[in-house]
């Protein structure tokens, strides 16, 4: 494989993808909602103190968090545990949301919508190997994917160190390394299980809206995490995180084994569209 | 150039083509006539590797299209169906896309090459618009360029004149000639319009519902419709001295009259015209016009179809 004919399609298809507003909607607006609104909402409410019968909500997390945080919460008031857990836990998911549903849109676009544009013919007609027109594509779905969550990521750090500055006497909330692991090393194994199953989804739609509809049932199991940390079932501590990767990396291997065996020109053409 | 060993391709249970052998050698202007669901496309998409068939063989430009598929895609452009041009991308960003793609990688070779075929077509002033905005001709030809943005020695080109103004269709067909005659690029296309085969191709081929009926000149296609070749001759009026005359001409198989006009059949225009028009003056006639007619190419293509069709 020539990667710089795969780079060739990467950046055919990224310039598609940034005049086409089908797709650069979701990708912009959702994080924008999971790294702005949502925690300014939280942080915004936190000034209210809240009584001592609601904070009893958290009491379940707090008991299953690991032993020296659970020391350093002994010495906050309420608002700060509630902000806290909030900002540290509460929204870490979010941000397996934004690379799960941001790769399915582009790959969904890449792979289902150049079929159903009818451009994949003449695509298919060039020099290109199969396995430089689908790197050149996943290409294409995973780095604006993961471009856009660390960005998210980025003002999202900014803006709860910002707005819990004096809350926490000058403790830095964010970054810490529960979020690293998950941006660093979650995000990319589970975008790109996403982009996998986005492709063989693609090969048997008809067309992009559906592999996209289809594709978001992927994000169930992310929501799954969501309210496991709700309900405090589930703590992304450090070692669930590192299971995660290695769960998430096993089922990459497996899509993208299957993902290329789909994509083959053959296969491609001879469906009626 | 082209050769098609037993070519075949089912989909399901219907047999698109169906034993499909071609010769095609360098340079020749090589048609594909037939109806709709005939076989065309499928056949110029087992030929360019974009499907692959379910017997038989072919090579194109010297190489195999099951064993050497990358080399033969380098070797062809290609004109499909649909345009298949990015419409969110301008005529340049499409062109320059292509030929990257087909390894035309200087920049400076690439850049003049595009202008060269933009040009051609009149589409150079409109080159950083986006496709969406071009109409449907325009979309075509530049389609057509693409496809030769690499100097390809082999062209295969469905439809290029499909849904084209006259003039438009034209333009394509002088530059199908061009490419043949100046760069003995090998061209095979299909088309619904006669008067692309009847003008351009060295050879036709006819298939119907993946069969071939018939391969050969536009002139031979012609011979095989057992119509006779026709001398048509106006006259400033028909006397019945000059019919009489003609009834002692040889050459002149059959006479038919219309008004002031007469039709006459022949063996062969070139030799019966002169002995006849000869005889028409000497019966005192007075000649406005002489016309000689060949039986058209789409009577012998009706005729054919619809005799296939029979078995
Ligand atoms: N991908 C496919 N799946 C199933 N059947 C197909 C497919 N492609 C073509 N066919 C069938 O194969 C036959 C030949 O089709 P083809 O497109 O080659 O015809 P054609 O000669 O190009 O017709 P037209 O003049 O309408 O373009 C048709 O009956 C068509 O329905
Ligand atoms: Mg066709």
């Amino acid at each position: 494989m020539n990667m710089s004919k795969a780079w060739l399609v990467f950046k055919k298809d990224w310039t598609e993808i940034k005049r086409n507003w089908q797709v650069l909607l979701p990708i912009i607006i959702v994080p924008i909602i999971f790294s702005v609104v949502l925690p300014a909402i939280v942080l915004g409410i936190s000034g209210t103190p809240i009584e001592d019968s609601q904070s009893g909500d958290f009491d379940t997390l707090i008991g299953i968090l690991p032993l020296d945080v659970q020391a350093q919460l002994s010495n906050f008031n309420p608002n700060q545990i509630m902000v806290y857990i909030m900002v540290l836990y509460f929204f870490a998911p979010f941000f397996l949301i934004i690379p799960v549903m941001a790769s399915s849109v582009l790959g969904s676009d890449s792979f289902a919508g150049e079929r159903e544009r009818k451009t994949i013919e003449a695509l298919l007609a060039t020099p290109l190997s199969d396995s430089e027109l689908f790197m050149g594509k996943v290409l294409v779905s995973f780095i604006p994917a993961m471009l856009v969550t660390f960005v998210s990521f980025g003002i999202y750090t900014v803006l709860v160190d910002v707005m819990t500055y004096s809350m926490f006497n000058g403790i830095l909330l964010l970054p810490n390394l529960n979020f690293l692991i998950i941006i660093l090393g979650v995000a990319p194994v589970l975008a790109l299980c996403s982009i996998g199953l986005t492709v063989m989804i693609s090969a048997k739609v008809k067309g992009f809206k559906e592999a996209q509809q289809i594709s978001v049932l992927l994000l169930i199991p992310v929501l799954g995490l969501v309210f496991g940390q709700i309900s405090g079932l589930l703590v992304l501590g450090p070692l669930v995180l590192a299971l995660l990767i290695g769960l998430f990396a096993v089922i990459d291997v497996v899509v993208f084994y299957l993902g290329v065996k789909v994509f083959q020109r053959e296969e491609i053409l001879s469906k009626p569209a | 150039m082209i050769e098609a060993e037993n070519l075949t391709r089912t989909f399901g249970s219907l047999t698109a083509v169906n034993n499909l052998n071609l010769h095609i050698d360098k340079g020749e202007v090589f048609g594909f006539l037939g109806p709709n669901g005939a076989g065309k496309t499928t056949t110029i998409r087992m030929l360019a590797c974009l499907i692959a068939p379910t017997r038989g063989t072919a090579t194109v430009a010297g190489y195999n299209i099951q064993k050497d598929p990358l080399k033969v895609r380098q070797s062809v452009g290609i004109l499909t169906e649909n345009p298949s041009l990015y419409e969110r991308l301008s005529a340049y960003e499409n062109m320059d896309f292509f030929a990257q793609a087909y390894g035309v990688t200087d920049l400076v070779e690439r850049r003049k090459r595009i202008q060269e075929l933009l040009e051609f077509f009149h589409l150079w002033e409109r080159r950083n618009d986006k496709v969406a905005g071009f109409s449907k001709g325009m979309k075509q030809k530049l389609a057509i360029v693409r496809a030769t943005v690499h100097r390809p020695p082999v062209m295969f080109l469905d439809e290029p004149t499909a849904g084209l103004d006259p003039q438009s269709a034209k333009e394509i067909r002088d530059m199908m000639a061009e490419l043949s005659v100046h760069e003995k690029c090998t061209i095979l296309l299909s088309t619904h319009h006669l008067e692309d085969a009847e003008k351009l191709c060295n050879r036709v081929l006819i298939m119907n519902k993946g069969s071939v009926l018939l391969v050969g000149s536009p002139d031979e296609l012609r011979q095989k419709t057992n119509e006779k070749p026709m001398v048509e001759i106006a006259l400033k009026q028909v006397s019945s001295k000059i019919l009489k005359t003609l009834d002692g001409v040889m050459a002149a198989e059959g006479v038919k009259q219309q008004e002031n006009r007469l039709l006459i059949s022949v063996k062969d225009t070139a030799t019966a015209t002169p002995e006849i028009v000869r005889s028409i003056v000497a019966a005192d006639g007075d000649v406005l016009a002489v016309n000689a007619l060949k039986p058209s190419l789409e009577e012998a293509y009706l005729k054919l179809i619809k005799g296939g069709e029979k078995q």
